[in-house]
């Protein structure tokens, strides 16, 4: 698997730090793992410095803290409701841990764990498998109505509910897959950009320029992509709890 | 990366995640081809009814129903419908 460095791949490739094996599993610390341990270090030490001197006139770093709460409660609020309250803690993990690595995965030489499938797929993967508990605790056999569409003739429902069921169980793939091709996609764009430079000589600047607009594209996008899979996973906890 | 890689993303996923299911229902109860006859068929039927949602406003998230947005209390906690739509 190992792209040849001067590949648009090559960015994407897992080196492994330290070894460490456990029976026949491969357990090694990569640098994926790294970046994760950074983005929660990172993470953990901005929420502890903004709320260690509360004031209530907020300083820089307390107003930042502050916003991120304010955004991923009114999330909540708005897209759940006064049920969802009781989740926020995972919310504003998942959300942070994703902004983090997509924004850690900007900076020069890093690396960005959430281009990888299996990360964002353990992500959506928790979120479903998560999603569906709550449902089925709180409503028991009755969570089943989610895949009963109102209002539709009784011969109909053999047809659609394998549909429902069928679109439900597909959540954590589109899930996944969107954070995962956006931020593949992005990078490897990027890349590819920066390697016209030498080849055309006396018009360098224009991949340049291209690069340079891509980069600011991409910031939007890391932020972007962690709203969305975040605004999604509120959706779907707002199925389960509410059913319809 | 808009709206646009969003249905082609329910699209294709959706009729790839039903191929799977019926080839492994074939496998394991050996009932080649109709297993993956069918599923292919209902992950069509997911994804355009997937799409069909994104399209109308209706469903942000999949399996989205109704136009109440059930955890809001109408009045409070307006997201205009476009808001969502134009961003992915």
């Amino acid at each position: 698997m190992a792209a040849p460095e001067a590949s648009p791949l090559h960015q994407f490739s897992i080196d492994r730090i330290a070894e460490m094996h456990l029976g026949r599993l491969d357990l090694s610390y990569t640098n994926s793992a790294l970046l994760m341990t950074i983005a929660a270090g990172l993470i953990t030490a901005l929420m502890v410095a903004a709320t260690r001197n509360a004031s209530l006139v907020p300083g820089r770093l307390q107003s930042l803290a502050e916003m991120l709460y304010d955004f991923v409660a009114k999330m909540i609020d708005d897209n759940v409701g006064e049920e969802g309250r009781q989740y926020f803690p995972f919310l504003f993990t998942l959300f942070m841990f994703i902004l983090f690595g997509n924004l850690l995965g900007m900076i020069p030489y890093s690396f960005t764990f959430t281009s990888h499938i299996v990360v964002t797929f353990a992500l959506a993967a928790t979120v479903f498998i998560g999603v569906t508990l709550i449902g089925v605790i709180r409503h028991g056999f009755h969570f089943l109505s989610l895949f009963v569409p109102h209002g539709v003739p009784k011969a109909l429902l053999l047809l659609l509910v394998p549909i429902e069921l069928l679109s439900y169980c597909i959540r954590p793939f589109t899930l996944s897959i969107r954070l995962f091709a956006n931020m593949v996609a992005g990078h490897t764009m990027l890349v590819i950009f920066a390697g016209f430079v030498a080849p055309l000589g006396l018009f360098f600047f224009a991949p340049i320029a291209m690069d340079a607009a891509l980069v600011l594209l991409e910031f939007l996008v890391a932020v972007l992509q962690a709203y969305v899979f975040t605004i999604l996973s509120c959706l779907y906890l707002r199925d389960a709890i509410h059913l319809h | 990366m808009g709206l646009g890689f969003r249905i082609g993303l329910e699209l294709v996923v959706a009729v790839f995640v039903g191929v799977a299911i019926g080839w492994a229902i074939d496998r394991w109860l050996g009932t080649r081809p109709w297993g993956l006859l069918v599923f292919l068929f209902l992950g069509v039927g997911a994804g355009m009814t997937n799409v069909y949602r994104v399209v109308k406003g209706l469903g942000m998230a999949v399996g989205y129903k109704g136009e109440g947005r059930g955890g809001t209390e109408p009045g409070k906690g307006e997201r205009g419908k476009g808001e969502w739509d134009d961003e992915d």
